[in-house]
């Protein structure tokens, strides 16, 4: 008997665990005594409840539902899609199964004799092992370290859509090249390089065909020891003909051009020779941001952005780091810290174009400093790709008379940074928690009343404006106006339960992640229905837990959920496997949230379950565990049973 | 239908090889018109065969499944290849991929048909266009003992245009069994194996079953008698 079809259950099933962990003789022998079911939908495969049958299965093809019966009602934990594997239960215990798992399209469904995969377990404690963690309650503490790596082991597919070496055409498109007539005057080609801080200008003649290049090289070499006059045309200095590369060049290309001719710049044109016209230049400085590896120097470029335009590409190229560092596996705590890096300077050259804008307007900068705060994900230092501003603005205090001018400045320039935040690519903040609206631009004094007041008189919305106020982190301006409001925080909190009670209840707030036994709860209705909210259901709810814990501890300035429960590891050792699991799990979701946020163009934030691969799958289950203890811990530290 | 009324009032012959009377005798216990479609095993099968000129070619492979209950059950499988000494037409090893020499562990033809006759039994027969397949086995068997078939057939072309209520002939090519596959979400691995084949149409089977259900025909009389559009 030949094995033809088996063989077409087998390299099924071989695809997803735990069957990719059998040997391929024993998942040969299951291939064999598969039961291959149609199923419509409506029908119930088993009921919670039910005695455990004999079978384990798993989708083909189709959709089925498990569902927990809660007084009466049925709940959707998960939905099984294909490779799917449920009703696992009797394969592990003779218990009766603990969800219904009911059939919502049409479906095919491979049912797998217990009997057969028994053998399997006996013989392979690496599936036992597997079965256990994954689908038994209580056991997945232990998943640790081993792993963290894992969650990305089909990272080999996504390395294929690859970083081309060829970055550059769309670097140079967005950059106009500077260019001059041969008339020019080397005075004024001066004047035009410095004012668009560039170190060099193509000569082009009418048909905008490049004739020449001058460099800040050239300046120093010629006209800077008084060899050339300062007056003379550019054509007195400049070289020539130009090095012309076509527009489709890599990078390897243009550092052999550059070797070859032993020059710093290579000008490109539509056909790559000097017969077409000019569309940018590259330097070798460009490169060496292309090649990128280095995030210094995009820090360094954004200093030379003049508009929201050129910081958006700065973005977007940060945007390229950040995927390959996701991929490479960097670690989380450095890729965060690149990152912030990089935003917190994007956000300091806008505002201090802003602020030059606001001198050309006429608009006398007043008195009193100020230190613009970034709040929310930007505030912790956990904003990878870009999502809404989260922002205010503290100014020091000033005498009454000058108050109304003092504010009506700060507000003016908080529209102009928002406005031209949302240009470089971090959106407007729908609930509007910016520093232009006026209840979130005021003076130390009035923000010391502000939190007074949160803390003193805590409501839900109180609380709510804690969530996010509570993470500030000052990003420009006079920080030290940032820290004496912590200071005062501090100082007022002392004694507060009631408002930490508030807070740590807020934290329990978030729907959780899993069920009871571990499965993923899906939004039921809704624009992201059968979607997972990764960031409500898994990343509030530890970075809440993080918060009110670090309040309570009084440890200002470590704003980063997971650099807060290292540091609560270290102040709590009862607690400290707890919190470092907590730690862990934030960095995989973050990675996590990173990852398909890449994938899908968007926030990372929904995404449907089966678009991960069966390991993402898993362990992503896995780093759910920390955040149902960590709402016990809540729950018994703060007697939230009284205040519920 | 008289050859069972015959076979069942005089039983089967004694000079027929025991194969042929078990098979004979397992209609006793045929499914009746009334069988609700749950209850009746189909035999769904495909051969691969040297060409389509049934006097003259021959069958390379037999693949076929059982359906009963809305399931396969994979350990019930038969997937025979057939030792020919017959050298293939060309076009025919490009379309399964099965050359003469690479059939070394294969069965010869009265093999094959007799393994096949000993697992259909009474079922009912199921293939996509089985007429052929069917013509391929009686050519076979005629040629060991003058004998055909007896059991009811199905053609799973067939039951997709009554699910379509379109006649075969208006939408030209629909009834090819990829494009059914890819209509019903059917999942289709490597084509043109006899048993991979055979394996796709009784899942397509089921499908098509469910969908005719659903218009009330809930026997095998029902699947049997209705209209027929091919």
């Amino acid at each position: 008997m030949e094995n033809t079809i088996p063989r077409r259950v087998y390299d099924f099933l071989k695809e997803f665990p735990p069957f990719n962990l059998l040997s391929p003789d024993m998942l040969m022998r299951i291939s064999e005594r598969v039961l291959v079911q149609y199923r419509q939908p409506d029908e119930v495969i088993f009921q919670q409840g039910d005695a455990p049958g004999s079978h384990i299965y798993i989708v083909r093809e189709g959709a089925v539902h498990l569902l927990l019966e809660q007084n009466g009602q049925p709940v959707l934990v998960e939905q099984c899609d294909e490779g799917d594997v449920f009703g696992i239960r009797p394969l592990l215990a003779s218990e009766s199964y603990a969800l219904t798992a009911q059939v919502v399209e049409e479906s095919l469904i491979y049912a797998i004799d217990v009997k057969g995969f028994r053998e399997a377990l006996e013989n392979n404690p690496k599936v036992a092992f597997y079965l256990a963690r994954t689908y038994a309650a209580g056991v997945g503490k232990k998943y640790r370290r081993e792993s963290k790596s894992m969650l990305f082991l089909d990272q080999d597919k996504s390395m294929e859509a690859g970083f081309p070496l060829v970055e550059i055409q769309s670097l140079e498109k967005s950059k106009d090249p500077v260019t001059c007539l041969p008339d020019t005057l080397i005075r004024e080609a001066a004047g035009i390089m410095s004012r668009h801080h560039v170190g060099s200008v193509i000569v082009v003649n009418k048909e905008r065909q490049p004739v020449g290049i001058v460099t800040d090289k050239d300046l120093r070499a010629k006209v800077a020891t008084g060899l050339v006059s300062l007056d003379k045309p550019v054509t007195e200095i400049m070289s020539s003909p130009v090095i012309t590369v076509g527009p489709n060049i890599t990078v390897a290309d243009v550092q052999i051009e550059m070797v070859k001719n032993r020059i710093n710049h290579l000008c490109i044109t539509e056909d790559g020779t000097d017969g077409t016209s000019v569309m940018g230049v590259l330097s070798e400085h460009d490169l060496m941001v292309v090649q990128g590896n280095n995030p210094a120097l995009l820090i360094r470029e954004v200093r030379r952005c003049r508009d929201g335009k050129a910081l958006r590409h700065i973005r977007e190229r940060a945007e390229g780091l950040l995927k390959k560092y996701i991929y490479q596996e960097v670690a989380i705590a450095f890729i965060a810290t690149v990152m912030s890096e990089i935003n917190d300077e994007l956000i300091s050259q806008t505002i201090r174009l802003c602020q030059e804008e606001m001198d050309k307007e006429g608009h006398e900068r007043p008195g009193a400093e100020f230190c613009w705060i970034a709040l929310g994900s930007e505030g912790r230092q956990e904003q990878l790709l870009r999502t809404d501003q989260d922002n205010a603005l503290i100014f020091e205090d000033v005498p009454e008379e000058e108050y109304k001018p003092t504010k009506d400045y700060f507000l003016r320039l908080a529209e102009k940074v928002t406005r031209m935040l949302n240009d470089v690519g971090y959106e407007y903040c729908p609930g509007d928690m910016m520093a232009s609206n006026p209840s979130w631009c005021l003076s130390l004094e009035e923000w010391k009343g502000q939190f007074s007041k949160w803390i003193f008189e805590p409501s839900p919305k109180a609380v709510m404006f804690c969530t996010i106020f509570f993470d500030y982190r000052p990003i420009f301006g006079k920080k030290e106006l940032s820290f004496q409001l912590t200071e005062h925080i501090f100082k007022i909190i002392e004694g507060q339960e009631i408002f930490l009670g508030f807070l740590a209840k807020d934290a329990l707030q978030n729907p959780p992640p899993l069920t009871f036994f571990r499965n993923f709860v899906v939004e039921n209705s809704g624009e992201h229905k059968h979607e997972f909210d990764i960031k409500a259901r898994a990343m509030m709810p530890l970075a809440d837990a993080a918060r009110v814990l670090i309040l309570d501890a009084k440890v200002g300035k470590i704003n980063n959920t997971f650099r807060r429960f290292e540091k609560l590891a270290e102040l709590e050792p009862a607690n400290q496997e707890l919190y470092e699991l907590a730690a862990d799990a934030y960095e995989i979701l973050m990675r996590y949230r990173a990852l398909q946020g890449l994938r899908n163009k968007d926030s990372g934030r929904f995404f449907n379950p089966s678009e991960l691969s069966k390991m993402e799958r898993v362990n992503l289950r896995n780093c759910f565990q920390p955040i149902k203890e960590l709402q016990s811990l809540l729950s018994t530290r703060y007697q939230l049973a009284y205040l519920r | 239908m008289i050859f069972e009324w015959v076979a069942k009032l005089m039983g089967p012959s004694p000079d027929y090889p025991e194969f042929w009377r078990d098979y004979l005798l397992s209609f006793d216990e045929a499914s009746k018109k009334k069988t609700p479609i749950e209850k009746v095993c189909f035999v769904v099968l495909d051969t691969e065969t040297t060409g389509l000129d049934i006097k003259k070619d021959r069958i390379l492979s037999i693949g076929a499944v059982k359906v009963q209950n809305w399931q396969i059950d994979l350990s019930q499988r038969l997937d025979c290849y057939v030792q020919q000494s017959y050298s293939p037409v060309r076009e025919t090893v490009a379309v399964h991929g099965i050359l003469p020499g690479a059939n070394g562990n294969g069965v010869d033809e009265i093999e094959a048909v007799k393994h096949f006759v000993e697992y259909c039994h009474n079922s009912v027969l199921v293939g996509h266009h089985v007429a052929f397949d069917i013509t391929m086995i009686n050519q076979v068997l005629k040629g060991m003992i003058g004998q055909k078939l007896a059991n009811k057939r199905l053609d799973t072309a067939t039951l997709a245009s009554r699910v379509s209520e379109k006649k075969a002939y208006e939408q030209p090519g629909t009834f090819g069994l990829d494009t059914l596959c890819k209509l019903y979400n059917v999942p289709m691995s490597d084509r043109h194996t006899a048993a991979g084949d055979a394996f796709i149409t009784a899942m397509l089977l089921m499908k098509l079953l469910a969908r005719l259900k659903k218009r009330g025909v809930r026997t095998l009389g029902g699947l049997l008698n209705g209209p027929s559009f091919s």
